[in-house]
């Protein structure tokens, strides 16, 4: 099992897309009936996603602490 | 990547995909997001009406938005996002009255998404110049109301304002601001559904957002009744958003339900309740995973309810009470119930209700 499929299965609901509207709460509704389209593949990209995501945090924050190390002991 | 933390685990905003994200504690762990943290206790989505000036006259707005409306001041709205921003809300969904009266949406965009916001909103499209669109840049997405083409829009509105929000749609798309449709769902609408997505679509929008018609605001009449969906268009549904998500998703355009249709639905998706949960597709939100923002300042739980309305979860009657999606449904529309019952009861045009209702009466 991929790092992806073991952080989707801690994936309990996904809301896909910025709903736009401002007088009601919209949700992506087209996954539900096409066929080809299944919950747990959407699950694992947004795990996906969501690791890459982290991944590009963590890195960001190493870089700050790097130099902030720099800047401390020269 | 914006998170709040909940007593279960936390929700985690994707920008790419765009989407909100439920894990598990195990799964914000392994995001390194800090449990410890408080809760919070605010709604994911906010509506905000940032004027109630509106000159076109909808005839079932649901603000009762007139053309001698005001304006919010902006350090009110400013004091707004600050407090919706606190409070763990990611989406606010700015509308009116017609915002696009303002000269300041984009402003106010770069306000909320200063706060960690994600700013959204609605327009009718009328009063939009090419100068307005480009304003609208910072907005994670606009939607135009558009509920068909020439009469069909004429129909649902009684006002001629096709043209206009079609306009509007190609002054957006050729402003590179992302655009989707509201398309309200009568009686006089849905027979023209297709025509009118695959119209959107030539036009540039990405997504239409499909809404059940309400009764508030100048909705709430007695000809309610003869616009809504009639029980054979409810019971077609299901089959409607079938063919209709399998021709247009191949191409990129995503279709949405709002929140009061779900019980419309209780029959097409009745086997469903584990995948609507899965995808965050939820009956009534009203005061939970949402909150308005009137004109005048006052909350409600949602924007057909008064700000004065309790928001206490329903739908724990018969039939709800042995419904597999109730869960899900969380007993349909408040603003519907109140209206043709006269209280919270479970959705009075959900077809299990229906049905229901029928062989108490036999």
């Amino acid at each position: 099992m991929t790092d992806e499929e073991k952080l989707a299965e801690h994936v309990r609901v996904v809301r896909e897309g910025h709903g736009a509207n401002c007088s009601s709460i919209g949700s992506v509704i087209d996954t539900l009936f096409v066929a080809q389209v299944a919950a747990g593949a959407i699950f694992v990209a947004v795990a996906a996603a969501l690791a890459k995501s982290e991944s590009e945090t963590e890195t960001a924050t190493k870089t700050e602490s790097a130099s902030e190390t720099e800047t401390e002991d020269p | 990547m914006r998170h709040r933390v909940e007593t279960w685990g936390a929700w985690v905003r994707l920008d790419d995909p765009p989407a909100l994200v439920a894990l598990d504690r195990a799964g914000a762990r392994a995001l390194g997001i800090d449990l410890d943290r408080a809760p919070h206790d605010g709604p994911l989505e906010a509506h905000v009406a940032v004027t109630s000036q509106c000159g076109v006259g909808c005839e079932g707005c649901y603000l009762d938005a007139r053309p001698d409306g005001a304006h919010v001041p902006r350090d009110v709205l400013e004091k707004t996002l600050d407090d919706l921003a606190a409070r763990g809300v990611f989406t606010v969904a700015f509308g009116g009255g017609e915002p696009i009266l303002r000269d300041d949406l984009g402003e106010l965009a770069e306000c909320a998404r200063a706060r960690g916001l994600t700013a959204v909103l609605t327009t009718s499209g009328i009063g939009m110049t090419k100068a307005k669109a480009d304003s609208l840049r910072a907005f994670a997405q606009v939607n135009v109301s558009y509920d068909g083409e020439g009469d069909v829009y004429r129909a649902v509105r009684a006002f001629p304002g096709a043209s206009a929000a079609e306009r509007a749609m190609t002054l957006l798309r050729d402003a590179g601001v992302p655009f989707g449709v509201n398309v309200v769902l009568t009686k006089q609408s849905f027979p023209s559904l297709d025509a009118t997505l695959a119209r959107a679509r030539e036009l540039g929008a990405r997504e239409a957002q499909l809404l059940r018609y309400k009764p508030a605001g100048r909705a709430a009449k007695l000809d309610y009744v003869d616009k809504r969906l009639s029980r054979e268009q409810v019971a077609a549904l299901g089959e409607t958003l079938r063919e209709l998500s399998c021709k247009l998703q191949p191409f990129g355009f995503r279709i949405r339900i709002d929140c009061a249709m779900v019980a419309l639905l209780a029959d097409a998706l009745y086997d469903r309740a584990d995948d609507l949960e899965r995808l965050g597709v939820f009956g009534c939100e009203a005061g939970a995973k949402l909150a308005a923002v009137r004109a005048d300042g006052r909350v409600a739980p949602c924007s057909f309810l008064e700000p004065s309305a309790q928001a206490a979860p329903h739908g724990t009657t018969a039939p709800c009470d042995t419904c597999a999606l109730a869960r899900v449904c969380r007993g349909g529309c408040k603003a519907v119930a109140r209206f043709l019952v006269g209280h919270d009861a479970p959705d009075p045009e959900c077809p299990r209700v229906v049905r229901a209702e029928a062989a108490r009466g036999a």
